[in-house]
């Protein structure tokens, strides 16, 4: 029994993970339209900001706060700058999004020294009762999961706002004919993404320490997380990056950890061939 | 008419030949090397400089290894240069930037060997990167070169001297030490690339000669982070000691997992044998309370001349950043492997390649990082002092020191 529960749980921190790292990528290959390349490095600039007001001394839970509205900021200077040239061209979206990772991780990697940092969780300890043991901070990460899947959920589909990114998603020149700013929703929806990947960013490094590299294996996670649950809906890659992270943390208790890793892919591509548009896309 | 359209057209968007004429910049910038640096001879000799080259990953996954070994090169060279030199002429140093990455350093090291004609080189972290640039090295480039990081053996290649410990002297002392001071069941978690098979194969047989027993050796892809099921299945199976060649970025988060399912409360011992005073970074200080490590020098040794070296490296690099002259990623062998070649070069009263490789076949020195060391003949291998030192509320204790340790290589 305590042996079941341990691998739910283990299972389920990773998975709610993964959809963390999703939702922002999600968000902005859904709601515009370009995959963002760069999303492990706004993962990287998240964690970096909450360890720096560890080393600055100030609350760790600020540093929770903060990270999402710095890269944010961050999202909306590079999108105004550069990336709103790449709209009309998705390739070059997903090469240009790529370079601005690569000089954000090694400016980073310049910063950190190029190495791994441990940074205390906001909630350390343990939850104990008899053989289990779980990680509290763990359990935090389920819980603000939860929370931010709903909170987005509602403000895409529920809000105003929503309303003018969706439309300007399904048809730009009539959104624009009707009075809204694409380019201000652009602005917006990037830096929305960009802060639920700071987010996302700042709660996985007291799990898995803060280093330059760390958004890559989630890059490249995320991206089939996306291709697999498909793009155009907000559930699509949510759903993708529960399957992906739930297969990636509970293959290892079945098989090889080796094999595991290669298995995720070879199931995703498998997936992605059967329904190419993805498990829950909808027809756009 | 038709060609000014179409070149309006075409204005601001990507074409196939700007995107080829692009990439053909970015692959001349990055073939001819942008990461290289020459430190000059402080004075001129009728004969020239005597050049020595370090190639080493300044940039990249392995900087933190990489920085600290260019560094302490430069120190010693500083050294012998501040000391007049060796047989009277000044050494020049060439710096180049493997950037982790192998291919990049295949071209940087020909450089160093074809277009500068160093003397000898020195550097290459991780063995990956030793393989692919020995060839170019002692091969067609027909140099000497010399490998400082701790590995996992067997590089008999001539003209190829190792100055970093061997799986027999970092598991010779610390196996038995484990089995007394842990227990008898033995997890080897380990990340999936050369050093880890290697050195496990010789830790299981020095495990089992000594009455304890590998109950899982498991290898996981490098860039893992998640060790849900292998912390289980080490709970589980009731494991008294890991001992781990898993490396970061799996490393701290696996720590991290054992500590939350109660591994150390339980009374587990961990050990990782590359674990140094960088290492302390990793994890929060109860997470790897009693972690033991093997390694040539620490921080704490009672060596004066170590002291010395680990003040003058501060004394230059303190201010800069965080990252520290400590054993476990080649920059004591770095500094004993200059030092080694020095003595040679001094015996040889030349710098050819075959004088050289002859006196350093038997080179030794009195002084290093950790204490003297000595070339055994005929095995490319040095013996040298070796230190078990245990984790203790973030700083390591020594608890055993044993003398100029036999690498068991190549013999």
């Amino acid at each position: 029994m305590e042996g079941v529960f341990q691998v739910f749980f283990s299972v389920l921190s990773y998975t709610s993970i993964m959809v963390l790292v999703v939702l922002g990528l999600g968000v902005i290959a859904s709601m515009m339209g370009i995959f963002n390349f760069a999303h492990g490095e706004f993962l990287l600039l998240g964690g970096y900001t909450f360890y720096l007001f560890h080393i600055w001394g100030l609350p760790p839970w600020l540093g929770i706060v903060a990270a999402p509205i710095v890269v944010a900021i961050i999202g909306v200077v590079l999108e105004r700058t550069i990336i709103h040239r790449f709209y009309a061209a998705p390739i070059v979206a997903m090469l240009g999004t790529y370079a601005i990772g690569m000089i954000i991780r090694e400016t980073v990697r310049g910063l950190i020294d190029g190495m791994y940092w441990t940074v205390p969780a906001p909630i350390v300890g343990m939850f104990v009762a008899g053989d289990i043991s779980v990680s509290k901070w763990r359990v935090a990460v389920i819980v603000i999961t939860i929370l931010v899947v709903t909170g987005s959920y509602l403000l895409v589909n529920r809000t105003n706002f929503g309303l003018r990114v969706r439309a300007s998603l399904e048809n730009p020149e009539l959104a624009r004919a009707s009075g809204i700013s694409t380019s201000q929703i652009y602005a917006s929806t990037f830096a929305f993404g960009a802060a639920l990947a700071g987010l996302a960013g700042a709660m996985m490094v007291p799990l898995f320490t803060l280093y330059a590299d760390m958004g890559l294996r989630f890059l490249i996670q995320g991206f089939l997380s996306v291709m697999l649950g498909g793009i155009g809906t907000f559930e699509g890659p949510v759903f993708g990056g529960a399957l992906i992270g739930a297969m990636a943390s509970g293959l290892p208790f079945a098989v090889n950890p080796i094999l595991a890793d290669v298995l995720v892919f070879v199931i995703a591509i498998i997936l992605v061939k059967m329904k190419p548009l993805g498990l829950l896309a909808k027809g756009r | 008419m038709s060609n000014l359209i179409k070149n309006n057209q075409t204005k601001g968007q990507l074409t196939r030949r700007s995107l080829l004429q692009s990439a053909m910049w970015m692959s001349g910038a990055v073939a001819t090397g942008l990461g290289s640096w020459v430190f000059p001879a402080k004075w001129s000799h009728a004969a020239g400089p005597i050049k020595v080259g370090i190639a080493t990953d300044l940039t990249g996954a392995i900087s933190f290894g990489g920085i600290p070994c260019s560094r302490i090169a430069k120190l010693a060279i500083d050294q012998i240069n501040a000391d007049g030199g060796l047989l009277g002429r000044p050494l020049e140093m060439y710096l180049e930037d493997t950037a982790s990455n192998e291919q990049i350093a295949v071209g940087v090291v020909r450089k160093l060997v074809q277009r500068e004609r160093v003397d000898v080189v020195l550097g290459g972290i991780t063995s990956s990167m030793r393989n692919a640039i020995k060839g170019i090295i002692v091969g067609r480039g027909r140099t000497l070169y010399i490998y400082p990081q701790l590995y996992e053996g067997r590089e008999c290649t001539p003209y190829l001297f190792n100055t970093g410990p061997t799986p027999a002297q970092q598991c010779d002392k610390l196996i038995p030490w484990l089995i007394a001071n842990g227990g008898k069941r033995f997890a080897l978690p380990s990340a999936n690339y050369v050093w880890p098979h290697v050195l496990n194969e010789y830790a299981r047989k020095s495990i089992e000669e000594n009455g304890g027993e590998v109950v899982m050796e498991e290898y996981y892809p490098l860039d893992q982070v998640e060790y849900g099921a292998t912390v289980k299945r080490i709970m589980d199976e009731k494991i008294d000691v890991v001992f781990n060649t898993v490396i970061p970025p799996g490393l701290g988060p696996f720590i991290k997992q054992l500590y939350e399912a109660g591994f150390l409360k339980r009374g587990g011992r961990l050990s990782c044998v590359y674990y140094d005073e960088n290492a302390l970074n990793f994890n929060t200080p109860q997470e790897m309370e009693g972690l033991a490590s093997c390694l040539d020098y620490f921080q704490n040794i009672e060596d004066p001349f170590s002291s010395e070296l680990q003040a003058a490296y501060q004394k230059r690099h303190a201010h800069k950043d965080k990252v520290l002259f400590s054993a476990g990623s080649g920059s004591t062998g770095m500094y004993r492997g200059v030092k080694l070649w020095e003595a040679a070069v001094k015996e040889a009263g030349a710098v050819d390649r075959d004088s050289v490789a002859a006196a350093m076949d038997h080179a030794k020195i009195a002084n290093g990082p950790g204490g003297p060391s000595e070339m055994l003949p005929g095995t490319y291998h040095c013996q040298m002092n070796m230190y078990i030192a245990v984790a203790k509320g973030g700083k390591y204790e020594i608890v055993s020191k044993a003398d100029q340790v036999d690498p068991k290589e190549c013999g």
